[in-house]
């Protein structure tokens, strides 16, 4: 049994060595080319300095190196960070420190974009070196074909997910091996993954849900094939790939099925083969899902929950005979060796039927946050059910409760947390790029819930009159500092913004406003 | 006719340069750069401006035209939109 990520390729090498591995952008690999490109890096990382538990980032866009990268760093003993190609500079940097990146595998474009003292060590995926610390993709042949001997053990870190901040900076959810392959050995029961089986890879890497496309994908011997960031912009380019790369496994945010609903042209394609559709990251609007499932007449439709910080937690498979009655679609229940618990106020389990906060315990918590034990302290408490056993629990901030099938329906959050095409988003983040501008007096973020895309970003400011920038110019300034996501779609000015009582901004009735 | 072509292509490339470049740290583009690899339309970016360009041009943009070539540089959504309003 694998208790090591990179395990899980080691014994499809020996099933497989033939057969295809990844796929991307008219390049693939098979699985012997895997193992022998990710030891090679792994040794080639050693070499220049990395040791066991260094963290080094993945800063470029979707490729079969992205694997490749992923699967050298483990094999190093070394952890991967993956960084969103597309984020702003200065916000990556702040990650780079935030995390004390040890090296960095990026283009040369990209390496140039960042401040020359990030990091001592770059391997380029693409580009000519600059320095002497810029080793090209090419240096990986003077390497060992065979792995480095395994140093870590399952409590180790395998990669660390940065995640939107409350109080404006990102934070990085750490996880170990163990609470990876909690998560993809349940999949691998769940799903039943082959050897036969196409997998996609829509989500970026530097979001959870690739974690399945990829390991399971190794787990089984399968193929992934990641989808260009570019391919995902245009809705029949999509459907297109769906069918000619045979895809029969899909995993995605509901957002993009939604996009694909609308505008991918599915009715056109032949997606027979297409057995499995997983969705998680937000609510699926139950009138898209009812189009979804009448599209896809042959595909089993799995609802997956869970924060970065346990994984999947809880899981419903949509039954198609009820889905026209549902007004929500559950959440379901907890994944094998996962226990889920709805906790009241006082910090008692609720009656069935009432509301609670959702705790969960199992071996796929997170250890917490990089660099912020106290954030770390507030999301992981004591069990108190079971004091004797010293474990903790995470508190995911959702409010649920339990249907009468047992199975929990999602409500809510209990914080300022949103989501926007399945992005978790912190609205105090971006308040805090808003309050970063001179300019800007107060600023208030209001979510508007919207059917498509989860939630609208509206921003209401009150701005010093002489300095007065334009929306735009916010706009801008903003987009600097926080993924683009996150920036508000619209701004409107005030002289001042209401005020409750107690003196602080009013969003009840800001947000009221805007929902009129 | 000339001018209000010059005209259609100010508006589409002010749009793409001060609500879509700066997210990914650009601050002036030409009108051949790529928009996609360098993730100036992203799949939020795009929707902003179709929305954009629909509402603007009094057009309907539809989904077999949300390709690669007619929304790859700001010429190219140009073109788009000239085609639609003759």
């Amino acid at each position: 049994m694998a208790y090591l990520l990179q395990q899980l390729l080691t014994s499809s090498v020996q099933r497989h060595p033939d057969q295809l591995a990844v796929r991307a952008r008219g390049s693939s690999l098979t699985y012997a080319e895997l193992e022998t490109r990710s030891s090679q890096l792994a040794h080639l990382l050693r070499d220049r300095g990395v040791g066991r538990g260094d963290r080094v980032g993945l800063f470029f866009p979707k490729s079969v190196e992205s694997v490749v990268a992923m699967l050298g760093v483990l094999k190093a003993g070394a952890v991967y960070v993956p960084l969103d190609p597309h984020a702003p500079v200065r916000r990556i940097a702040g990650i780079v420190e935030n995390c004390g990146l040890r090296a960095l595998v990026t283009t040369a474009d990209k390496r140039r974009a960042l401040p020359p003292a990030a990091v001592s060590c770059t391997v380029l995926v693409s580009g000519e070196p600059g320095g002497p610390d810029e080793m090209p993709w090419s240096a990986l042949g003077a390497f060992p074909a065979a792995p480095p001997p395994e140093v870590s053990v399952e409590g180790d870190l395998a990669y660390i997910l940065y995640t939107s901040g409350s109080t404006g900076q990102p934070k990085g959810v750490m996880l170990t091996h163990r609470n990876a392959l909690t998560f993809v050995d349940w999949c691998a029961a769940t799903f039943a993954i082959r050897p036969e089986d196409h997998l996609s890879n829509h989500a970026p890497l530097h979001f959870d849900l690739s974690v399945f496309d990829v390991y399971n994908a190794i787990e089984a011997g399968a193929t992934v094939s990641m989808i260009p960031e570019e391919t995902a912009l245009f809705p029949q380019r999509l459907t297109a790939f769906i069918e000619e790369q045979r895809i029969t496994v899909w995993y995605s945010v509901p957002s993009a099925l939604v996009y694909l609903v609308m505008h991918g042209d599915l009715a056109a394609r032949d997606l027979d083969r297409l057995r499995l559709v997983l969705f998680a990251g937000e609510v699926f609007p139950m009138k898209y899902l009812r189009q979804l499932a009448d599209l896809l007449p042959h595909t089993e439709l799995y609802n997956l929950y869970g924060p970065t910080e346990t994984n999947v937690c809880t899981y419903h498979r949509v039954d198609r005979f009820r889905l026209a009655g549902q007004e929500r679609l559950p959440i379901g229940r907890a994944c094998a060796n996962t226990e889920v618990l709805a906790v009241g106020e006082d910090g008692r389990l609720v009656e069935h039927g009432a509301t609670g906060e959702l705790f969960v315990r199992g071996p796929s918590l997170t250890p917490g946050y990089w660099g912020d034990p106290d954030k770390t302290a507030r999301a992981l408490v004591p069990n108190s059910f079971a004091p004797h056993l010293g474990e903790r629990l995470y508190r995911t901030g959702d409010l649920v409760t339990l249907d009468e099938h047992g199975e929990y329906l999602f409500l809510g959050r209990r914080d300022s947390q949103v989501k926007s095409r399945g992005y978790r988003i912190e609205l105090g983040e971006i308040e805090a790029a808003l309050y970063a501008h001179p300019a800007v007096v107060e600023a208030v973020v209001i979510a508007v819930r919207d059917e498509e895309v989860g939630s609208r970003l509206r921003a209401v400011v009150a701005v010093r009159p002489e300095e007065g920038p334009t929306a735009s110019a916010l706009q801008a300034h903003c987009a600097g500092l926080v993924p683009r996501y996150m920036v508000p779609e619209t701004i409107t000015f005030q002289s001042s913004l209401p005020k409750t009582s107690t003196g602080k901004i009013d969003r009840t009735r800001l947000a009221a406003e805007m929902e009129a | 006719m000339l001018d209000m072509h010059r005209d259609a292509r100010t508006t589409i490339r002010t749009f793409v340069t001060e609500r879509l470049a700066p997210a990914v740290g650009l601050s002036s583009l030409g009108d051949e750069d790529d928009l996609i690899d360098s993730g100036v339309v992203d799949s939020l970016g795009i929707f902003q401006l179709i929305a954009f360009l629909e509402e603007r041009f009094g057009i309907k943009i539809g989904d077999e035209e949300i390709t690669p070539e007619n929304f790859g540089t700001v010429a190219a959504i140009d073109r788009l939109v000239a085609s639609r309003s003759r």
